[in-house]
Parts: structure tokens; C-alpha cells; sequence
């Protein structure tokens, strides 16, 4: 632990090879392209580009996913700031001020800010990234069974609950759904084929990758190729680089949103998009002059943009450790380790104790290349944004289709990607957050195995579910998310509260 | 116009209720003495409980419908014409209609870079992406690039 920052400059320097400089600048180029362009995000990229590098030695597929990654969640600042639309999810925030700036002639300004707070968010998150892994993978060392089926319960259940603010059953039924699609194939104790029906295929089960680029890739093409609206850009973007003023005088607001991303990051499937929100929201409470958010604040999207990329390395933290993702991107990074043979979770400091300082390093890599690429090629990446629809979404289908189908030779997996961008289309339409889904589905079989293993180690006694002292605090806890959204129990503390404030007023 | 059905709460959760009762159905038929494990180790416990917890929620949102004011339950003639005179909606029916077709043509002997071209040419053509001759630029080299960068550089088998 101490000579954590030792390792991770001996990883930095392995990875400093020609080549994988080569793959880390133009794997960051493509996850910026990929953020910049509304409709397509994150999570897509990186599901996408699993396919695509499967056959890539494993260091150089990680690599080039987290700087897909990273570049990604930057990159939909720039329509943001641009087009006022957000290029991902988790630049919804960054509208708020950035299109403003815009407006009033300020874009190179607004790109250059969110340009070096979301590399330093991302610096922030990896740090903690680094710090905190071992010590959760040290507690995670605590983890059986029992607590294990609890994390996956307890993981669907707030990630349902943050994921869809206004309507939290949306999001547990998505939840669900993901469990349930994880269920289908032999399962894990006695390799069971469920709901197989007699399709060889479907003995398997589904494959997680054609699963992720159906719900976010498929659906998004068909989104976008629905709109018939294409947006322009019309702003002029003259200096970017930040002043250094800028950056000192909101130092705070910078600290405040990577704490505020690396912890959100950290709650399985919540994501970068929520990260962004809060962030924003505490920095327009602390702020000296909070009438401005809205109107092309600078302190709201430095707060939006540090908060959703620090978000990046919280979400990590969880994967390695745990093995539970901290978002949907972190998510499919998680299903390329394991396609790649990377174990992460409780073990992975036993049996790759270097990983994490690995792990680090590359990101380490892809922010540096995030914050050199986005203030030297604006113009070229405005650019890309002029591209019609109609000639880049077909693109992005033939390359899901290979992403689909590369990973086991199967067209069976092209099948499963288009039946669930099927699924996926009118659950976005509807308001069904895929977050929850994915995660549903990667957490699907550590919920089943591990139930069932628990019931045999304690011949069919279900008790120490709910004593074991970890357990009992992730049942607490995922209880008081369900209940706290019920009117009747808000009622009840309410008048619980008032009847405690009664009894200690009274003389 | 984005047009929106009326309801549609109360219609997922008809369809999440039917669904998931499926799901507990056949958990109920899974054997319950798999190579000796217990009954509840068996393969349909936690499938069926999650079935049971999807039936649950269905329920929540069928009624929560039902208790709500608003437009009638039922969907009308109206509903289908609006719906289907959407602009949005063809557009998206001509997309669905051509990469179904594209995904269905694959795997089955034609060459990748015929369905491929074909596909990408068809959707561009019909969206009116630009002038034919640049439809047709863009459409073979951007086949001819993914065929080489994958197939050869990449060492991917394509469909």
C-alpha cells in the first residue's frame, strides 16, 4: 500500500511502448468521437469495442476500453457545449452552463473548463481509485455467500432507485428483467439448462456483450434514425485554453465534485450521469453565486464535468474489488475482464496483486491523452459532429453486428443483439433505465449461485441471511431504499418525528 | 411528433404479469432433485422467486394504472392511424425493416461485403444521406474498410 504510488510508476513505464501509446491516442480519439455524438454513449463504446478487440492480448484490449471510457464521458461535453444536447447521459448537466457560455460567445472557454476538470476529476477518481481498492478488497475478503447474494439485491435495488428518480418501480422492474435474462442457460451448480426450450443455442445462455450493444447500441441507432430533426453547429470556437485563474478559484467546487463523483461512482450501477446531477446541485448550494447556474456558470460545468468523470474511477473501485460494477460502462469493462481472464473481485489481490497499479497506470494514460486531444482538436472534432445521421448510424450497426458476433463466431449473437435492442427501444422510450437492467445481468448468477449455495452450507436454514452482521446491514439498507420511497412510510416518520419533537418540547 | 400511447404503464404491466407467471410456471417444472442437491438448492428457487418478485411489480403497475386518472384503458382505432402516421414511426419501421433484413441475410453463404454494402447503401439511399454517386462513395469504401480492418488487420471472422 505504501509503495502503491512506487508500483503504479513502474506500470506507467511498461506500459510506455510505442504501440500502446498509438492504441491508448487513438482509442481516446474514439471514445471522444463516440461521447461527442448524441445518441451514442459510453457504455456503448465500451461494449462495442469488446467485440471489436477480443482478439487483442488482454493488456492491450483493457487499455484501449478504459480509454474509451474515459474519452467517452468527456466527450459528450462538447455537443453539450455545442448543440445543447448531451452527448451522453452524463453530460445532461453540462448543458445547463455550457450551451450558455456558448451563446454568449464563450465555447472555446467552456471547452477548455471542461476539457481540464474532467481530466482532473478523472486524475482525482483514479487516485482514490488506487487508494481505496485494496482497503474494500480487504473487507471484501469478509464476503460469503450470504453477503454476496445481498450485494446483488441491494446493488439492483438502489441502482433501480437512482437511476429512475421520479419512478423507482421503472427501475427495479429493469432490475428484474436483467436478473431474470442472466437466469436463461445452464446454471451454475448443476449446469441445469433453463428455459433452453431445446435450442442448443440457448443452452448457453446469452452472451453479456450482444446483450449490451443490443439494449444501448441498437436502440440508440433506432432512436436516433427516428428523429428527423439534425442539429447544427453555429457557434464560433476561438481560444481553449482555460485561464489557471479559473481553475484556482474554484478549487473547492473541483475537490467537493470529485469526492461527490468517486463516492457515487462507487454505488453499484448508479453511473456517471447521476454523478454529474449531484454534483452540480451541491456546487449551486455552495456557491457564493448560485443565481448564475443555469446561465452560463463557470463554477456549474467545471462541478458537472469533474463530477462525472471522478465518477469513473468510484465506479471502478467496486469491479475490482467486488466484482459488482460501479456504472454501465464499468459494467461492460467488468465482462471484458472476464472474457479476457481477469478475475477481478475479493481474490484479485491474491492472485494478481500488481492489477490494480496496472489498472491505475492506464488510466493515468487515457486522462493525459483525454486532456491533450480535446484542447488540440477541436476544430476536427466539431467537425465530426457535422456528419449526417443517415450515413453514420448504418455504420455504427455493421460495427455492432461485428462487435455482436466476433466474441464467439455465433449468429446467434447477432440475433440476441438485435432481439434486445427491440427490448431496449421502447424501454428508453418508456422510461425504463437500462442501467439497472445491465447490471441485472451481470449480477444475475453471483444472486443465484450464491443463494444456493448458502442454503446448502446451512442445510436449508435461511437465518444467517439475515444475521450475519454484513448481511444484516445490506438488507437494512436495501429495506430503507424500497420503504423510503413509499408515501406511507414518509407519512409515518414524519409523524414519528413530530410526536419525538412533541415529546421533548413538552415541560 | 413523438406520439406516445395512452397507458402504456398498464399495458407492460399486463405483459410483465403474464410473463413473469410464465417464468414461475416453468421454475415449478424444473426438477427438484437435480444429482441429488436438495429441493432448495434446486435450479428453479431463486429463478422462481425473482419470477414471483417480477409478478409483484407487474401487479404494482397494472394497478397503479387503473388508479390513476387519464385517457381510457383501452386503445382505439384512432390511437393505431396517429400512431402509424407518424413520421417518426416510419422512420423508424424503415430502419427496423432493413437491419432486421441485414441481420437475417448474414451467416447464410452470401458474402459479407455484398449484404454489407447492400445494407448500408439501402439505408442511406432511402434516409437521402446525400447524392447517389456519394451514397455510393461512401457506402463500398466504408464495406471495404471494415472487411479489410477487421477480417485482415484484426483477424476477426465476419459473418
Amino acid at each position: 500500500m505504501v509503495l502503491g504510488p512506487w508500483y503504479i510508476l513502474v506500470e506507467l513505464w511498461n506500459l510506455l511502448t510505442p504501440l500502446t501509446l498509438l492504441y491508448v491516442g487513438a482509442s481516446t480519439f474514439i471514445g471522444i468521437v463516440i461521447g461527442m455524438l448524441p445518441g451514442l454513449t459510453a457504455t456503448m463504446g465500451v461494449a462495442l469495442l469488446t467485440g471489436l478487440t477480443f482478439g487483442f492480448p488482454p493488456k492491450d484490449a483493457i487499455i484501449i476500453l478504459i480509454c474509451v471510457y474515459v474519452g467517452a464521458i468527456y466527450g459528450g461535453s462538447r455537443s453539450a457545449i455545442l448543440l445543447n444536447i448531451p452527448g451522453t447521459p452524463a453530460n445532461a448537466a453540462t448543458c445547463l452552463d455550457g450551451f450558455p457560455m456558448a451563446q454568449r460567445g464563450e465555447a472555446g472557454p467552456a471547452i477548455g473548463l471542461a476539457t481540464t476538470s474532467s481530466f482532473l476529476g478523472t486524475v482525482f477518481g483514479l487516485f482514490c481509485l488506487a487508494f481505496f481498492t485494496p482497503l474494500l478488497g480487504k473487507i471484501a475478503l469478509q464476503f460469503q455467500s450470504w453477503e454476496f447474494f445481498w450485494l446483488a439485491i441491494f446493488g439492483i435495488v438502489v441502482c433501480g432507485n437512482l437511476t429512475a428518480p421520479t419512478d423507482p418501480l421503472k427501475g427495479w422492474i429493469a432490475g428484474f428483467v436483467g436478473l431474470l435474462v442472466s437466469q436463461v442457460g445452464q446454471e451454475g451448480i448443476a449446469a441445469y439448462p433453463r428455459f433452453a426450450f431445446g435450442f442448443d443455442q440457448m443452452r448457453g445462455g446469452f452472451a453479456l456483450i450482444p446483450v449490451l450493444v443490443g439494449v444501448y447500441g441498437i436502440a440508440e441507432v433506432l432512436g436516433v434514425m427516428r428523429e428527423t430533426v439534425v442539429p447544427r453547429v453555429t457557434t464560433q470556437i476561438q481560444k481553449v485554453l482555460p485561464r489557471w485563474r479559473d481553475l484556482w478559484q474554484y478549487r473547492r467546487t473541483i475537490l467537493r465534485s470529485g469526492v461527490i463523483g468517486v463516492i457515487i461512482g462507487a454505488i453499484p450501477g448508479v453511473g456517471e450521469d447521476v454523478a454529474a446531477w449531484v454534483s452540480y446541485d451541491f456546487a449551486k448550494r455552495g456557491s457564493k453565486t448560485p443565481d448564475e447556474f443555469g446561465k452560463g456558470s463557470r463554477e456549474g460545468l467545471i462541478a458537472a464535468e469533474t463530477g462525472n468523470n471522478a465518477c469513473i474511477g468510484g465506479a471502478v473501485i467496486p469491479v475490482l474489488s467486488l466484482a459488482v460494477p460501479g456504472s454501465a460502462p464499468a459494467a461492460v469493462l467488468l465482462g471484458a475482464m472476464w472474457l479476457h481472464g481477469v478475475r477481478p473481485g475479493p481474490l484479485l489481490m491474491v492472485e494478481f496483486p500488481n492489477y490494480i497499479w496496472e489498472v491505475t497506470a492506464m488510466f493515468i494514460l487515457a486522462s493525459l491523452a483525454m486532456l491533450v486531444l480535446g484542447l488540440s482538436l477541436v476544430r476536427v472534432l466539431v467537425k465530426v459532429l457535422m456528419v449526417p445521421r443517415p450515413i453514420l448510424m448504418p455504420i455504427v450497426l455493421v460495427l455492432c453486428v461485428i462487435g455482436s458476433f466476433a466474441i464467439s463466431v455465433r449468429v446467434f449473437d447477432i440475433w440476441v443483439m438485435l432481439a434486445f435492442g427491440l427490448l431496449g427501444y421502447p424501454m428508453r422510450k418508456y422510461n425504463y433505465p437500462a442501467a439497472p437492467m445491465v447490471l441485472g445481468v451481470i449480477l444475475g448468477d453471483m444472486a443465484d449461485v450464491n443463494f444456493r449455495r448458502a442454503l446448502i452450507r446451512t442445510a436449508g436454514d435461511p437465518t444467517p441471511f439475515f444475521t450475519r452482521p454484513i448481511s444484516l446491514i445490506l438488507v437494512a439498507v436495501t429495506l430503507l431504499t424500497v420503504l423510503a420511497r413509499s408515501a406511507w412510510f414518509r407519512q409515518l416518520l414524519t409523524a414519528g418525528s413530530a410526536r419525538l419533537k412533541a415529546a421533548f418540547s413538552r415541560p | 411528433m413523438d406520439y406516445t400511447f395512452r397507458r402504456p404503464d398498464f399495458y407492460t404491466g399486463v405483459i410483465l404479469c403474464v410473463v413473469s407467471l410464465g417464468i414461475v410456471a416453468e421454475c415449478w417444472r424444473m426438477p427438484r432433485d437435480l444429482q441429488g442437491w436438495p429441493a432448495y438448492a434446486s435450479p428453479g428457487v431463486v429463478t422462481g422467486l425473482l419470477g414471483l418478485g417480477l409478478f409483484g411489480m407487474g401487479l404494482a403497475l397494472t394497478l397503479r394504472s387503473v388508479g390513476r386518472t387519464g385517457g381510457p384503458l383501452a386503445i382505439c382505432g384512432t390511437d393505431v392511424r396517429t400512431y402509424l402516421a407518424d413520421v417518426g414511426t416510419r422512420r423508424l419501421a424503415l430502419m427496423l425493416g432493413i437491419s432486421v433484413v441485414y441481420c437475417l441475410l448474414l451467416g447464410r453463404g452470401i458474402p459479407y461485403w455484398l449484404t454489407t454494402g447492400g445494407y448500408l447503401l439501402a439505408v442511406m439511399c432511402v434516409f437521402r444521406a446525400g447524392p447517389l454517386w456519394q451514397i455510393v462513395l461512401i457506402s463500398a469504401a466504408s464495406t471495404a474498410a471494415v472487411t479489410y480492418v477487421f477480417n485482415r488487420v484484426f483477424a476477426i471472422p465476419l459473418p
